[in-house]
């Protein structure tokens, strides 16, 4: 697959504190990419180096197979920064007639009127920036990005400070951006439930260092690996608990009143489970394999890298 | 190339001004300031200068021209000067502050455009200003005063001095303190237009008051014109500090 922003073995040092350590990941085509990490990971950072603002002191950054600093690549790239960078006193529709105008886009007009229809302000076009709510500014800002039909999104926590139902907007935006025009997005956001919602990909950066990265669905499955839920539908008797504790491999976590949270050991599957429980009559209603949470992923990450 | 740059110069210039003329409150102080102090200074000088002379049987005119020029000098200093004063804050630190330099930065747009359009479109509507306010006091002191007694005074170094080298002094200042301010702390920036108008509008005028740098003199005009040159030098010189990197950190 083509990769659309290759960050390879990228060092930035600010103020001689080293921001980002020698980090890699890939974006590929049409991903709509999770950037994720605590404040001061080094997010903000990368974004910046991604759109040029920032220079790395080491490694190598390109989008769309070229170098970032060129003006033909930045082209193709739209952005929504951490400060929106609205002007305030002008309307929204001037706004984004303004870089329409720096990104010389043709049938600027039309392409506005669409945009803010996607955005569904389209009813706010004449109206000033400055009368707008958080989550309004946050959709222009969106339409903004796009106005010269970008290949590639690069976003910084587009919801952050937005209230639910605005955030709701923001994401299916997104979503409608990624898979109806086919965009790659980059998304730096701490909100876990949102990225676990729309991403497909993701990295995790922690103290400068990018500590997970990957597929998500198999992150969460991979680190979810040995949880085992299954679900009785009649009481779990007391004989049997003691069974199931007696046989250590089985891995018994958790007992409730129909459901039993199993966590194997090696060598030990989700069949080895259900025969044990079929030999002894015990009818199955359900066996679930869970998968971890980004939530759970991204605390035992962090939990792990903490300095002992 | 050339003409994309300009074309990206002159349309930041564009939405800078058609952003800053929308602050109300920050309109309103510069109206209402420059007006106090145009018609402040223009009585001065009319009282204890203008009108004693005018009542002597010939009057002295080149005395007359070295005061109408100082007052003009002041209309167009003032004018250009204070709508410095009043949005270079607005410019500079609240443009920073609401993101809206890095998000310039982020586009195809080079440094150096921004820089160069948001200093002009901070000194476009003062020198429009004063120069009208300057042509005003003008006409009217002269329509009250000279007409009907001695005809049309106008001293041509007093009118090229105030028409043309003192915009140019104050161009080179927003130059100086649009750099200062993008590339250090904006609050730096604010600080060199604040204290620069009143020295050197003081300066200016006492020294042509005594004598010493008279405004109808090409001297004077000499010397604003160096003036500006240096500030224009001291920014060239600091240009290379135009990094988006340092733009953004000094934020």
């Amino acid at each position: 697959m083509q990769s659309v922003i290759n960050i390879k073995n990228v060092t930035k040092a600010l103020d001689g504190r080293e921001i980002l350590k020698d980090i890699s990941f890939s974006v590929e085509k049409s991903d709509i990419f999770g950037y994720l990490g605590p404040n001061g990971a080094g997010k903000t950072t990368t974004i910046r180096i991604l759109l040029g603002l920032f220079q790395a002191d080491s490694g190598n950054v390109e989008v769309l197979g070229k170098n970032i600093n060129l003006s033909e690549t930045r082209r193709k790239i739209g952005f929504v920064l951490d400060a929106d960078g609205l002007y305030d006193n002008m309307t929204a529709e001037d706004n984004l007639l303004f870089y329409t105008m720096i990104y010389s886009v043709p049938e600027a007009k039309e392409r506005i009127k669409a945009l803010l229809k996607t955005v569904n302000l389209d009813d706010r076009a004449g109206d000033m920036v400055k009368t707008f709510s958080r989550g309004m500014r946050q959709r222009l800002a969106l339409a903004r990005s796009m106005v010269h039909d970008p290949e590639v999104l690069i976003l910084d926590e587009p919801t952050a400070g937005v209230d639910p139902s605005g955030q709701i907007e923001i994401r299916q935006i997104m979503i409608d951006i990624s898979h109806k025009e086919n965009k790659t997005i980059f998304l730096s956001s701490h909100n876990l439930d949102e990225v676990q919602r729309i991403c497909n990909r993701i990295a995790l950066i922690d103290r400068g260092k990018i500590k997970l990265y990957g597929e998500l669905k198999i992150l969460r499955s991979g680190m979810g690996k040995g949880i085992v839920e299954i679900n009785t539908g009649q009481p779990i008797t007391e004989s049997l608990e003691i069974e199931i504790k007696g046989t250590p491999a089985l891995g018994l976590q958790e007992k409730n009143a129909e459901t039993l949270i199993f966590s194997p050991g090696e060598g030990t599957g989700i069949s080895d489970i259900i025969s044990f429980l079929g030999n002894r009559g015990v009818k199955i209603e359900g066996a679930v394999k869970k998968e971890a949470s980004l939530e759970e992923i991204y605390s035992e990450i962090l939990k792990k890298a903490e300095p002992s | 190339m050339r003409d994309k740059y300009l074309r990206d110069t002159g349309l930041i210039i564009k939405t800078s001004i058609k952003n800053n003329i929308h602050l109300k409150i920050p309109l309103i102080i510069y109206i209402i300031v420059t007006i106090l102090s145009v018609t402040g200074i223009t009585a001065i000088f009319i009282i204890v200068s203008i009108l004693p002379a005018m009542k002597v049987g010939a009057p002295d005119i080149s005395y007359i021209e070295l005061f109408s020029g100082i007052i003009i000098f002041t209309a167009c200093a003032l004018g250009v000067g204070v709508y410095l004063n009043a949005f270079a804050f607005n410019s500079i630190i609240r443009e920073k502050a609401k993101g809206n330099i890095e998000s310039l930065l982020a586009t195809p747009l080079k440094a150096e455009s921004i820089w160069i359009a948001r200093s002009i479109a901070i000194f476009i509507p003062g020198l429009v200003v004063g120069e009208l306010f300057a042509v005003l006091v003008m006409i009217a002191i002269n329509y009250i005063y000279f007409i009907p007694e001695i005809g049309f005074i106008l001293n041509p170094w007093a009118a090229v001095s105030s028409f043309l080298i003192v915009p140019l002094v104050f161009l080179a200042l927003s130059f100086l303190a649009h750099l200062v301010g993008l590339t250090s702390r904006a609050a730096s920036a604010n600080l060199i237009v604040q204290i620069f108008l009143p020295v050197y509008a003081n300066i200016m005028i006492n020294l042509s008051n005594q004598h010493v740098l008279e405004i109808t003199s090409w001297t004077f005009a000499a010397a604003n014109f160096g003036l500006a040159a240096a500030i224009f030098i001291i920014s060239i010189f600091l240009m290379g500090r135009l990094k988006k990197e340092r733009i953004i950190l000094s934020g």
